[in-house]
């Protein structure tokens, strides 16, 4: 017990958590300092207690914390052998947390892990790939898997805007207003501006169905926030769907039921109109099919001459275009990964900051 | 900035101190504060951050503020966040209006010289004089308990996923120091004597609160008390305080047992809250010149006055049909 050291423990559950993704910064490791210099972690449990009501932000990063602050607990004070007491022999292996992680108790995992470990030792037969704890232990970045988050999305769209004040009439200037009075001297009538509009004209492609069924979670929410979580107007956002490669017409719907012409929908953009287009062009199957390749160019060409303002938004990573159809697409139109920063430079594309 | 004596919460009304300010509630206020909660109102406290308090609704979040401000004696102030609230209207606003309007009457009637109504209260100001910029400024919650002189205040920021987007960071360079804020009409710069006690609701009606606000945040989860003897404790917690007379305890324990077994039995949409169980048995207890018979709510197959706790037509007709 007299070995326990708060401000250590806090140091190393720090690096530990912001390892696992919690969002730390030094401000809330020394609020954690202060607050044990305060008499808030006096036992190692008290102290567990005040780090997750100050570093954990929803409870499923409560629930994330208790199996690291666990494994924590066993490397700093070897006080607690727990019930396995082959880890105290090697309570050091503080870089190889993957180790120790599967013994921690994740009440989901220990079904299939106690199904699957005695069988590799009894039969020999190489039937099934060997066991990896490492890869099993990734469920809770995987139940959080969001490249990019619905609020930062409605974010992001606020910045595609064109505000032209063409409204009607009726927004009061206050501050004009009394400016105008005290030039008079006596209050005539209030000073009224034209109420902004955002002119700002969106037209939203997405790919459907097959490669981009995992990713229809994300595009679903880009154009629903498109539509009516941004400052655009309603009617300045078209969303159309295509599969694969928007050939001779695309689709009104998600379900691919009611087509329009491209033609048509083309006819309907001038220079000022971005353009954005999701799909993964082929790197989620790392596919390089030359039919596909070509058919964009062509899309992309005849798309080019009606818009300059032209982005692509690619769910997959962009290590993983390379040696697909992406990569060579990428060429032709400014691709960006889906995650925060790729919307929010495809937007400064689309709204012709870059080009 | 250190305070004569450290402040602590121990969920004791009768600590309250003989002389509470007068803008701390008056009456005091039935809560029962799990260990965790407690601690974390107490780390919010010595701390100074602010402690975001996530839920169902009706489980308490709103009450705990005016618990702490009762018990400590110190002011609360509520600032209840809507979806047009902007971070200044906590602060202060300004009305303008009223100003060029005061102008224009004391051509008609003058009035007296400047500085007679040099009151620098938040208080209605009487004697206006639009010479004087300080008269037309208002304070919001969070401007009066930056203002005060001699303790902290409380501060109940309630349901602050309401508001716009941009809301919690634009209240992050407040909450933050160098603890002030300044209002540009008047020029003057205001400065927190000493750092609020600030607590926040929220219900993520609007999906999570933005990465960086939370990070300055504590942070508790309120579960319903899915549980007989806290919720025995709560009722009885609640009548004691409120000094009402107490449904017999039988009624209590059966309408306990009603309720968490409908709470448990699952399939609802809409879970009721503590709030709607403690209305429930206020109805049960009171709304006929007798008190619901206990045996009867055991022996009831219909739930009575279910009006109170399912809010949604699916619930309502669940609990409608004879089991």
């Amino acid at each position: 017990m007299s070995s326990y050291n708060p401000q250590d423990v806090i140091t190393h559950a720090f690096m530990r958590l912001r390892q696992s993704g919690f969002q730390l910064g030094i401000g809330e490791l020394f609020a954690a300092r202060q607050a044990v210099e305060g008499g808030f972690g006096a036992t190692p449990e008290e102290l567990g207690q005040t780090l997750k009501i100050l570093w954990c932000h929803s409870p499923s990063q409560q629930s994330q914390f208790d199996p690291i602050w666990e494994s924590l607990q066993v490397y700093t004070t070897t006080k607690q052998p727990k019930n396995i007491p082959q880890k105290e022999s090697k309570p050091e292996t503080h870089l190889e947390p993957e180790k120790k992680h599967p013994e921690t108790p994740k009440p989901l995992l220990q079904d299939t892990i106690t199904e699957i470990e005695p069988e590799p030792e009894l039969s020999s037969l190489p039937i099934r790939s060997p066991f990896q704890p490492a890869e099993v232990e990734d469920t809770s970045t995987l139940q959080t898997y969001y490249p990019i988050s619905r609020r930062s999305m409605s974010y992001r769209w606020r910045y595609l805007r064109r505000p032209v004040g063409d409204g009607p009439l009726n927004v009061l200037d206050i501050n004009a207003t009394i400016e105008q009075t005290t030039r008079q001297g006596f209050y005539l009538a209030p000073v009224y501006r034209r109420q902004e509009r955002n002119n700002a004209h969106l037209v939203l492609l997405l790919d459907q169905n097959g490669s981009m069924i995992p990713f229809h979670r994300f595009t679903r929410d880009l154009a629903e926030t498109a539509t009516s979580e941004s400052s655009l107007q309603r009617e300045k956002v078209d969303v159309f769907y295509f599969h694969n490669v928007p050939a001779a017409s695309v689709y009104k719907d998600l379900y691919l039921t009611e087509p329009i012409a491209l033609q048509t929908v083309l006819s309907t953009c001038d220079n000022q109109t971005s353009i954005l287009i999701v799909s993964d062009a082929g790197a989620a199957r790392g596919y390089r099919e030359l039919k596909r390749i070509r058919a964009t160019t062509n899309f992309l060409f005849k798309l080019k001459q009606y818009s300059s303002l032209i982005a692509w938004l690619n769910p997959m990573p962009e290590e993983r275009w390379i040696g697909s159809s992406a990569e060579i697409i990428a060429n032709l139109v400014q691709m960006y990964q889906m995650d925060d920063n790729g919307l929010s430079n495809a937007i400064d594309i689309v709204r012709g900051l870059l080009s | 900035m250190s305070l004569p004596t450290k402040l602590i919460f121990e969920n004791k009304p009768e600590r309250r101190p003989e002389n509470p300010h007068p803008d701390s509630p008056k009456h005091p206020e039935p809560y029962v504060v799990s260990p965790e909660l407690k601690k974390a109102v107490n780390l919010a406290i010595y701390l100074r951050r602010p402690l975001l308090l996530e839920g169902d609704a009706g489980c308490g979040k709103t009450r705990l503020a005016s618990a702490v401000a009762y018990e400590l004696g110190l002011p609360l102030y509520r600032w209840d966040v809507r979806s047009t609230t902007k971070a200044q209207d906590g602060l202060y606003e300004y009305d303008a209006i009223l100003r060029l309007h005061d102008v224009q009457t004391q051509k008609v009637e003058p009035q007296l010289a400047v500085d007679t109504a040099e009151t620098d209260e938040d208080e209605e100001i009487l004697n206006r004089h639009p010479a004087n910029p300080k008269h037309y400024r208002k304070f919001g919650a969070l401007g009066k308990a930056f203002k005060l002189n001699n303790c902290p205040a409380v501060v109940l920021i309630d349901e602050i996923d309401k508001a716009d987007l941009d809301f919690p960071n634009d209240l992050l360079t407040v909450l933050d120091e160098p603890w002030e804020f300044k209002i540009k009409e008047t020029g003057e710069t205001i400065h927190a004597h000493h750092k609020p006690i600030i607590i926040i609701t929220s219900n993520k009606e609007k999906g999570n609160l933005p990465a960086p606000f939370l990070r300055r945040c504590l942070y508790h989860y309120l579960d319903f008390p899915n549980d007989g003897k806290l919720l025995q404790e709560i009722v009885e917690k609640h009548y004691q305080i409120r000094q009402e007379t107490s449904p017999p305890s039988s009624l209590v324990e059966k309408a306990i047992k009603r309720f968490l077994f409908v709470w448990n039995e699952g399939g609802l949409f809409k879970k009721p809250g503590t709030s709607e169980f403690l209305d429930w048995l206020k109805v049960l207890h009171t709304f006929e010149p007798e008190p619901y018979s206990a045996d009867q709510l055991e022996k009831d197959n219909l739930l009575p006055y279910r009006e109170l706790l399912f809010k949604l037509q699916q619930d309502w007709k669940k609990y409608a049909k004879v089991t």
